[in-house]
């Protein structure tokens, strides 16, 4: 069921908040077992919580998620309740506050079901390096689900919970949802607040919704963003109703199909069917442009240039002293902090910090760290060129389906696989990834549609034209 | 990349590895800087005065006396604590 029909069911009376709580909670007994979306299930919040929204549906007050569950990922710091970042680090960590996207989607009266897996610090692309709860492709468990939000968007897949919130630093929206065939949407940066939002890449990360489709994506989406003085990246720009465009028509457009996107690298499937979707698209009227973004050769070690440096001075903040894990014994300041960190920190998350310093050291600072900010205005420049002709950039969301968990042991490996989403992060832009088709095994694939910066309302306007004619294959559990 | 840069950044990281790991961590860093080293490849300079002008830094918030958090709640994830955060002891 779509949130958009259970906020009509709930309104009608046709079902409680609590039946529909109730009826989710029982689900992830019954499932997450073997899925292990979740690493906290709040069935007692998610219970009062239900109550309370009943309340305000009773009074004729319900706002657009009012008695919703929703989902949110584990590095989104909720009061009261164990916010872990799926790290030894943080196994024990309660938040004392709540993170700005949590009091506004409180306000609203939603109903949490539970914190979602996640790799560690959302640093991976398979939930493999959480240290809780490595989740599975509901599509195929020996698969995994994609990351780093793979537990909001396995959650999402199985039917655990409707909607999701996700991070994006470099694709962990999006690529987890072409895994596991469903919809994630990564908005503008600075369009939703990261105040409370556990820091990995301060100017790459995002949070965004995980659904059903585009337009659920997109009624979670209304609700989160917006200005906040307590981030001071957060825009100041109105913030549009997003589901506005949906049901518009998409011909005249001009989509851009970047013929680098559908090199070689590229599964023939995933190939194919993206450029099935491009000729449904041009069947409904749209104009197909090639164009070229030859940056995208060196985006990746961009990407994790960026990242890993912000992440090294980010991550420092661990001591072992004001929060996170502390070892029993130290008998030195300096010995406290290094004991602490490398037995909370998991190989991931320690080599990507290993990387970051290495950037930014005395003698590769140029060479690496700012080579890498030039060539952030390189692809910002490229993708600006683009969308001086066309609307919207269509492209794979990730190079192949979904694989087993033993291929994820290669951390050059992992790191090229994610070619296809890391621009739109170092770029700043929005990009929403919906499923355009299946391999002959039967997995999800993904396509994205890449807008212009706060332009989600196309976006999502495109996804949706493509949903309406597309029919889902939803897994077999 | 040598044992002795892994151990140099390790020390910068606040890091230790055993020797085992000293050694399994080079290899792994070795590729990853093999990768890295792409970035060379292309001669571009970074402009400091292009960046960022959509990103107001200095649009600060007023200056506006709040209620602070409680120092229980601020204590409340610290394992040792005795009112106040605690560290072992430190002579210089």
């Amino acid at each position: 069921m779509k949130i958009r029909d259970m906020r009509k069911a709930l309104d009608d009376r046709q079902v409680s908040a609590a039946e529909l709580a109730k009826a989710y909670l029982d689900k992830i007994k019954q499932y997450d077992g073997k899925i292990q979306s979740y690493i906290t299930v709040t069935e007692d919040i998610a219970l009062k919580q239900a109550e309370k929204a009943q309340s305000v549906i009773d009074k004729g007050e319900s706002k657009a998620l009012t008695g919703i569950p929703v989902a949110v990922k584990d590095n989104i710091c909720t009061e009261g309740v164990k916010t872990t970042c799926a790290s030894k680090m943080l196994e024990n960590f309660i938040p004392p506050y709540n993170a700005t996207v949590m009091e506004k989607l409180d306000a609203e009266n939603i109903v949490m079901l539970g914190k979602t897996s996640m790799d560690e610090f959302a640093m991976g692309g398979s939930t493999q390096t959480s240290a809780f709860a490595k989740t599975k492709n509901p599509y195929d468990l020996g698969c995994v689900p994609g990351g780093s939000s793979g537990g909001s968007a396995a959650a999402v897949a199985a039917g655990l919970a409707p909607v999701a919130l996700g991070t994006d630093t470099g694709g962990s929206i999006r690529q987890p949802a072409a895994f596991c065939g469903v919809t994630g949407i990564k908005p503008t940066y600075s369009r939703v607040s990261r105040f409370g939002l556990v820091a990995f890449a301060s100017s790459l990360d995002q949070i965004g919704s995980i659904g059903k489709d585009a337009h659920d994506c997109a009624i979670l989406l209304n609700e989160i963003c917006g200005y906040d003085p307590h981030d001071g990246t957060s825009s100041k720009n109105a913030v549009p109703d997003f589901t506005a465009e949906i049901g518009e028509s998409v011909k005249g457009m001009k989509f851009a199909l970047p013929k680098e996107f559908f090199c070689d690298g590229i599964d023939e499937d995933v190939k194919t069917a993206v450029l099935k979707a491009a000729d449904e698209y041009k069947a409904m009227g749209a104009e197909i442009v090639e164009c070229s973004m030859p940056s995208l050769k060196y985006a990746v070690p961009c990407y994790y240039l960026l990242a890993c440096a912000e992440a090294a001075s980010n991550l420092s903040r661990y001591d072992g002293i004001k929060y996170g894990h502390r070892v029993s014994k130290a008998d030195s300041y300096e010995e406290l902090v290094i004991k602490s960190r490398s037995e909370g920190f998991g190989e991931e998350v320690k080599r990507r910090i290993l990387l970051g310093n290495y950037c930014l050291s005395s003698g590769y600072y140029d060479a690496y760290y700012r080579k890498a900010l030039a060539l952030r205005q390189l692809i910002r420049q490229e993708y600006n060129d683009i969308f001086d002709k066309c609307d919207v950039i269509l492209t794979p969301t990730t190079p192949s389906v979904a694989y087993s968990p033993e291929k994820t042991s290669d951390p050059v490996q992992m790191y090229q696989a994610d070619i296809c989403t890391v621009t739109v992060n170092i770029a700043g832009l929005p990009a929403i990834s919906t499923p355009c088709g299946y391999d002959k095994k039967g997995m999800p694939i993904g396509m994205s549609v890449i807008g212009r910066k706060f332009d989600e309302a196309t976006i999502i306007k495109v996804a949706d034209a493509y949903e309406k004619g597309f029919t889902p294959v939803a897994p077999k559990l | 990349m040598d044992l002795d840069m892994v151990k140099y950044l390790a020390e910068l990281s606040k890091l230790e590895y055993s020797e085992g790991e000293l050694a399994k961590t080079a290899n792994e860093m070795t590729d990853i800087i093999d990768l890295m080293d792409t970035v060379k490849e292309i001669n571009i300079t970074y402009d400091d005065l292009k960046d960022n002008h959509d990103v107001y830094l200095n649009d600060l918030r007023e200056d506006v006396q709040a209620e602070s958090m409680p120092t229980s709640k601020v204590l409340q994830n610290a394992v040792n604590t005795n009112n106040c955060f605690v560290v072992p002891k430190v002579v210089e």
